[in-house]
């Protein structure tokens, strides 16, 4: 069992991200990729400063991926002169987002990437479960869970912080149960956004995450 | 629920062979040939695939196809889990300009699904070149869950300009042979693989008996040289699989010739071990460093090793480095006297992974 943060859910226009990490961090992330910061404005804002040094692992999915910055890398390798400039070929590579947030969440342990398959389905399923056994082994006091994606014009997260005691606000209580017939809300990218709106509704019955990744126990949220 | 998870097969396709048998057998031979990849002005060894379909897509197709049919029989549900630190960023490059990237930036996965004729969930991993075994923590999780039995997890890296042309503008790219630990080394030599394990409730004859990642923040291209973050893992990967250094009797290091990163993982290794360190072995002057494809590709690798009661020499090392010490990577002619034992029947292993950008993983697996 696990006890879940108020879902967050993030949109910035493109050009406004890096000033969104000058405010949380008093200074710009240097030669950091819009996901790296998009990543750490969304860790910062899911965990107070006072949660920020204990064991911690991220588990992260997008769909866009550095898209842009893929893009600009083929330009420059395959019409250009042949090697790119280093911090191109650094800018797409998403797994150095973890190395870029540690130094402000220092009791970040663990993290991994997953670039979807699909336009419009997410791996919630997958990030839940590894979260909640992780959580049940006593490996990390908290999981961050998240979605983050790039357009060229927008920047949207989406984050589900779990931890193994019931924090002070923690609104939603998360367990895996036999699948019941009850109602269900799909994993979608956006997942966290549709629990939140189920937390501003009066019909306040446990809801199940339903994915096309179906394994054997239903992950249910209850309401606390 | 929490229950042993066992790795029931693997397949793999690289350099030095089409099976782990294959590839086992050549390095026991001492196969470490490697060939040649160009980029831009600059022309550096690699080690491609047996293959010469030029094709890049239906190269992609025949390796898979063909590491499939190492797996056997599988029911069409079994979980597939993806690992990859390019995926199909090679076959952009062939298709040129205009590129046409796909809005999923892992859609490559579901054609491999296909390939593999697997419909089952599906999931991909890129955390560099710890990619294989984030793939296999998280199936592993599954398993032990009791969410799901079986796991197919597939590491696949192929020929690419973007990821060479990447390293080389990095200065992190040999020109002449990857030599681990060794005073001359200077850098790494990439290469081509698709590997897959199956993972299983089920018992066989190895488990998977620890397994942690971390993260090294020192810095995004390289380690902290004093090794603390990768001695830390593999102190929590020993605390879970609830053993102690010396129960560890051969260690399949990440060494891939990098000045930084090898003198990193030794500094590791004497904090961890101490005076007693096991031998050790690295794949990388024979398979090349296969990235995101590496931890699947030389798992495969070593369990076909250990299988024969065959441990390899690593090729490359012949002068120490006085800042490393000296350092004992097994040989065959010493290997008797190294190893503890007459036919080298070793029962626990660790493999070790350090990847770009400060992605750290630790395994140990051992004999059931």
């Amino acid at each position: 069992m696990a006890y879940l943060n108020p879902p967050l859910n993030q949109h910035f226009a493109a050009e406004a991200l890096p000033a969104a990490v000058r405010t949380v961090l008093g200074k710009p992330l240097r030669r950091a990729a819009a996901l790296s910061q998009l990543a750490l404005v969304g860790c910062l804002a899911s965990l107070p400063e006072s949660r920020r040094h204990l064991p911690t692992a991220l588990l992260w999915q997008s769909t866009s991926g550095p898209r842009a910055e893929t893009l600009a890398l083929l330009e420059e390798v395959c019409t250009g002169s042949g090697e790119p400039m280093p911090f191109d070929f650094l800018a797409i590579q998403p797994a150095i987002a973890a190395a870029q947030i540690q130094p402000f969440l220092p009791g970040l342990q663990s993290a991994s990437y997953f670039p979807l398959d699909t336009v419009g389905q997410g791996q919630w399923s997958l990030l839940l479960n590894m979260a909640l056994n992780w959580l049940d082994e006593g490996r990390y006091a908290q999981v961050l869970c998240a979605h983050l994606d790039l357009t060229p014009n927008t920047a949207e997260a989406h984050w589900l912080a779990l931890s193994h005691e019931p924090l002070e606000n923690s609104p939603i209580k998360l367990q895996l149960s036999t699948i019941k017939p009850q109602i269900t809300l799909a994993d979608t990218p956006d997942f966290p956004q549709h629990l939140t709106d189920w937390l501003q509704q009066s019909d306040s019955s446990p809801r199940n995450l339903q994915s096309p990744a179906a394994y054997r126990l239903a992950l249910e949220f209850t309401r606390i | 629920m929490t229950r042993p998870v066992y790795i029931a097969g693997s397949g793999l396709l690289c350099a030095r062979g089409n099976s782990p048998e294959a590839v086992a057998a050549s390095l026991w031979a001492g196969g470490y040939e490697a060939g040649k990849r160009r980029v831009g002005e600059r022309e550096f060894p690699y080690f491609p695939l047996p293959s010469t379909e030029p094709d890049w897509l239906k190269r992609a197709e025949q390796g898979v196809r063909h590491v499939r049919q190492q797996l056997g029989p599988l029911p069409a549900d079994t979980p597939l889990f993806i690992a990859s630190s390019s995926l199909q960023i090679g076959h952009f490059e062939q298709q040129g300009a205009p590129f046409k990237l796909p809005a999923a930036n892992a859609e490559f996965s579901r054609q491999i699904a296909r390939w593999m004729r697997l419909d089952g969930p599906c999931a991909s991993f890129s955390s560099a070149c710890i990619s294989g075994f984030s793939a296999i923590e998280a199936a592993r999780s599954l398993i032990a869950s009791g969410q799901i039995d079986e796991a197919i997890i597939v590491g696949i890296e192929l020929a690419n300009n973007v990821t060479l042309a990447g390293f080389a503008a990095m200065e992190l790219l040999s020109r002449s042979v990857c030599r681990p630990f060794d005073a001359r080394r200077d850098g790494l030599v990439l290469g081509e693989a698709v590997a897959a394990i199956h993972l299983s409730a089920t018992p066989a004859a190895w488990r998977i008996a620890g397994l942690r990642t971390g993260i090294d923040a020192y810095s995004t291209t390289g380690p902290d040289p004093d090794g603390g973050p990768i001695a830390n893992v593999a102190v929590d990967c020993l605390n879970e699989a609830n053993c102690l250094p010396g129960d560890i009797k051969l260690i399949k290091v990440q060494a891939a010739g990098s000045p930084g990163t090898d003198l990193a993982e030794a500094n590791a290794l004497r904090q961890v071990f101490g005076q007693n360190l096991p031998p050790l072995l690295s794949f990388k002057p024979a398979l090349g460093h296969t990235l995101g494809a590496s931890g699947i590709a030389e798992l495969a690798t070593l369990l076909a090793c250990l299988e024969a009661d065959q441990i390899p020499a690593t090729a490359g090392y012949g002068e120490a480095d006085p800042k490393i010490g000296p350092i004992f990577l097994v040989d065959r002619a010493s290997q008797e006297v190294s190893l503890g034992c007459n036919n080298c029947h070793i029962k626990r292993a660790m493999l070790n992974l350090i990847g770009f950008g400060g992605g750290l993983a630790c395994m140990i697996i051992e004999r059931d």
